[in-house]
């Protein structure tokens, strides 16, 4: 059940061999993947597969809806009027500077990466939310998958039994279940909002254990004598996806942190987000390879920094234990965690001493897996107003992402006859902050 | 004495100022108005010049906004975010005190009527009194939690001396209020203002709130608490600024005054001398100023302000407010008409010629 705490992450060998690997096989599939990918499935590939299998690897995106404040987390300004009130305050890193809001944060910057200068051009929640959802503007002619659905996609076990994208969003405003677009329903989020136990996935009071056990074995067996007599790919998989909602139906104590230790849930913290971030863990540590944790709402057009004194409190608490958690478990080396919103919020501070919608220059972490931990990305002037250095867009971030994952953003995947990028066209990886 | 009729009430200057001018004081006799910045300076503002400047005091001064003024017999005193008080001579606008109060924000400080004694309440949720001529700490009072039940830090918003200077009330971020002897420091009462704390346990799962102002009647009998009522979009300051009055002897809210005309928070209250009205300013984007009748909560007058007013001070005869917000400084004037001067004898306009 746990990843193999051996698997590696980052180093340049095993990235051009993996390159290697999946350049190979992505060359294969512009000829086998040439099909609708709404039909596309990865059990028709089992190189890849394999492969796949092998990585192990992981994200958790720690969604901030409604657009955390740069200046309150990330790329404080103190001392000029838009700053705000509050410090900066020295990190593990030296001449690295983050808000006095992430004092926790601030002593483990060594695993994480800051990125200041996104420049994303959208300050609309719809628009920017889909924007940072997808690495890419909405197109009328194309459905593009989310992020969580891609890596669903590339780091999905094909025999895996648990599911490939969890998406938790309990708060109410802004919330989005994403999608997986043109990749089909496969790929698509377990969407948890009221519950953090998936719906549907326990077996019905009127079935017996017994019962349904008889059914799957009876499944099993005239599976197997179809399956025999006939070589065909699409057979296979017709029941791995019934191992696979078995599988599922299984992991509902996945989500269920009673299972853990009360030492562990204390060193969580007991609010809801907290509480999904060891979720997050669990989810991952199962073979997840996509987890969403969305801690909504920071849309603070009045009372700011009250907001972020809450939010900041409940983020940093939330994301260190996470990410000391995964590192103690030997799962950080695999892990990505990264926070991200739809965009950040104005230098103006308001009448209602609130921060507004601001997309021009704004910040985002990567932490863990195949990031140069420590490295700060980019520069905003000293009024934060706009990006003077290594301006990063939308599909800019997601090429890096995928690169610290050790998957070609280059890579293309075909619409019909249509080839589709991974990323946007033109994006480029930030080299700086990959390890 | 009172000279006042709120329905009155013009503005009188305004003085655009830089940042958001977050407290403010008057030294007496004059029209000199000494404010904090949230560019982390201390300002004075002379509104009697013919052109008013805000002149900036030197020294080592604080190191976040300046979000509390308190006068003393010859000085003023500030307290910031930074969690120092700092005493100033006002007359040099230099520093000769400093004192590292608390450890969180400070949010409000004040002085007993006979300046005597400093009141600051900051973030670590303790108030703490203080010799005004030395610095010595007196008491620290210490009952509100520090917690939110929600598991998020709680703030100690507001403080206010009742006018014999023997009583002393806190109002914190989930609408609790402690009443205290100060020379004792023990809590005498304990008040609930919870409409004044707005927790979104679904939408956006954060609050907003909190006891913003609080201030005794004449009498000392009743305290007046402001804020911003029940807010549904918790993004935005949208909710009706609220008082509520209490009886804090027998522990009764005698007033509810949920006022709709004029949205966002109510940062300051004070009553009038006579105890027949009270005055509340605040805002959202706009600002706002009321007068109610204290006794039956009926609006006696309210207007907007230029700006979100984050503190006032009355003069002497409370007929002309001082509010600093943001980016300006406010005169607001509201005499009384002179009293009908006695007829003149038949004879007074007759030419004696």
């Amino acid at each position: 059940m746990a990843h193999a705490n051996s698997s590696f992450c980052g180093s340049s060998d095993h990235g051009v061999s993996r390159r290697g690997f999946l350049g190979r096989t992505v060359f294969a599939g512009a000829t086998a993947f040439a099909a609708n990918m709404r039909v596309m499935d990865a059990l028709k590939n089992p190189c890849l597969a394999a492969e796949l299998k092998r990585q192990q690897k992981s994200v958790i995106l720690l969604w901030l809806g409604g657009g955390a404040s740069q200046f309150e987390t990330w790329d404080p300004k103190p001392g000029r009027l838009t700053g705000g009130p509050f410090r900066a305050i020295s990190t593990d890193i030296p001449s690295v500077q983050i808000s006095e809001l992430m004092p926790k944060m601030a002593q483990r910057l060594k695993t994480t990466a800051i990125i200041r200068s996104l420049n994303t051009r959208n300050a609309d929640h719809g628009g920017g939310t889909r924007l940072m959802e997808t690495g890419r503007a909405m197109e009328q002619a194309v459905d593009y998958p989310d992020l969580g659905a891609l890596i669903a996609r590339e780091l999905g076990r094909a025999d895996s039994q648990v599911p490939d994208y969890v998406s938790m969003y309990s708060e109410t405003e802004g919330r989005h279940k994403g999608g997986a677009g043109f990749l089909g329903a496969r790929y698509a989020p377990t969407f948890l909002t009221e519950s953090m136990i998936p719906p549907n996935i326990r077996r019905p009071d009127s079935m017996s254990e017994i019962d349904h056990q008889e059914r799957a074995d009876l499944q099993k067996l005239l599976a197997k004598r179809f399956a025999d007599k006939r070589y065909d790919p699409s057979v296979a998989s017709h029941g791995m996806a019934y191992e696979r909602v078995r599988g599922i139906m299984a992991s509902e104590k996945l989500f269920d942190i009673n299972m853990e230790p009360q030492s562990a849930r204390d060193f969580y913290g007991p609010t809801q987000f907290q509480e999904q971030c060891l979720i997050g863990r669990r989810l991952v540590e199962a073979g997840v390879p996509f987890v969403k944790v969305a801690r909504a709402w920071w849309d603070s057009h009045g009372q700011n920094f009250e907001t972020h004194l809450e939010l900041c409190a409940d983020l940093d608490q939330g994301m260190s234990a996470l990410l000391d958690d995964l590192q103690q478990r030997g799962l950080l080396e695999s892990t990505l965690v990264i926070t991200l919103a739809e965009f950040g919020r104005t230098p103006h501070i308001n009448a209602s001493l609130g921060r507004d919608h601001f997309a021009s220059a704004w910040s985002c972490t990567l932490s863990g897996c195949g990031i140069k931990g420590g490295a700060v990305y980019g520069k905003t002037d000293e009024d934060g107003h706009k990006v003077v250095d290594g301006e990063m867009k939308s599909g800019d971030l997601f090429a890096t992402i995928f690169e610290a994952l050790g998957i070609d953003h280059n890579k293309e995947y075909y619409v019909g006859a249509r080839p589709i990028p991974i990323v946007d066209f033109g994006a480029k990886p930030a080299m700086e902050v990959l390890a | 004495m009172s000279t006042a009729d709120p329905t009155k009430f013009k503005i009188a200057k305004t003085v655009r100022v830089k940042g958001i001018a977050l407290c403010i004081t008057l030294l007496p006799g004059t029209q000199r108005l000494v404010f904090g910045s949230s560019d982390f300076n201390v300002y004075e503002l002379d509104l009697a010049a013919d052109k008013p400047q805000p002149v900036e005091f030197t020294g080592d001064g604080h190191q976040s906004y300046v979000t509390g003024i308190a006068r003393t017999a010859d000085q003023v005193v500030t307290g910031s975010y930074d969690g120092r008080l700092i005493w100033w001579d006002a007359q040099k606008r230099e520093p000769v005190r400093s004192i590292n109060a608390h450890d969180k924000w400070i949010r409000d400080v004040i002085s007993s009527p006979d300046g005597k004694v400093i009141a600051s309440v900051a973030d670590d949720m303790q108030c703490k009194l203080w010799d005004a001529a030395t610095g010595n700490l007196l008491h620290t009072l210490v009952g509100h939690l520090t917690m939110t039940p929600h598991h998020f830090p709680s703030m100690l918003y507001a403080v206010a001396f009742s006018r014999d200077g023997q009583l002393l009330a806190t109002g914190d971020k989930v609408g609790h209020i402690a009443v205290w002897d100060v020379a004792s420091g023990k809590k005498v009462s304990e008040l609930e203002a919870p409409v004044l704390y707005t927790w979104d346990p679904k939408q956006r799962r954060h609050s907003i709130g909190g006891i913003r102002s609080l201030a005794f009647s004449a009498d000392g009998k009743l305290i007046a608490a402001g804020g911003v009522g029940t807010i549904g979009n918790i993004d935005h300051l949208d909710g009706p600024s609220r008082v509520e009055i209490f009886d804090w002897a027998s522990k009764q809210r005698v007033q509810e005054i949920s006022d709709t005309k004029f949205k966002g928070l109510v940062e300051q209250i004070a009553f009038s001398s006579e105890g027949n009205w009270l005055v509340c300013a605040g805002g959202d984007n706009g600002g706002f100023a009321s007068f109610y009748d204290s006794q039956t909560g009926k609006v006696l007058h309210q207007d907007k302000m230029p700006m979100h007013v984050h503190k006032f001070v009355l003069n002497d005869t409370q007929d002309t407010l001082y509010a600093s917000g943001h980016e300006q400084i406010a005169m607001l004037e509201f005499k009384a008409d002179p009293p009908p001067s006695s007829p003149l004898p038949a004879d007074a306009t007759t030419p004696s010629n």
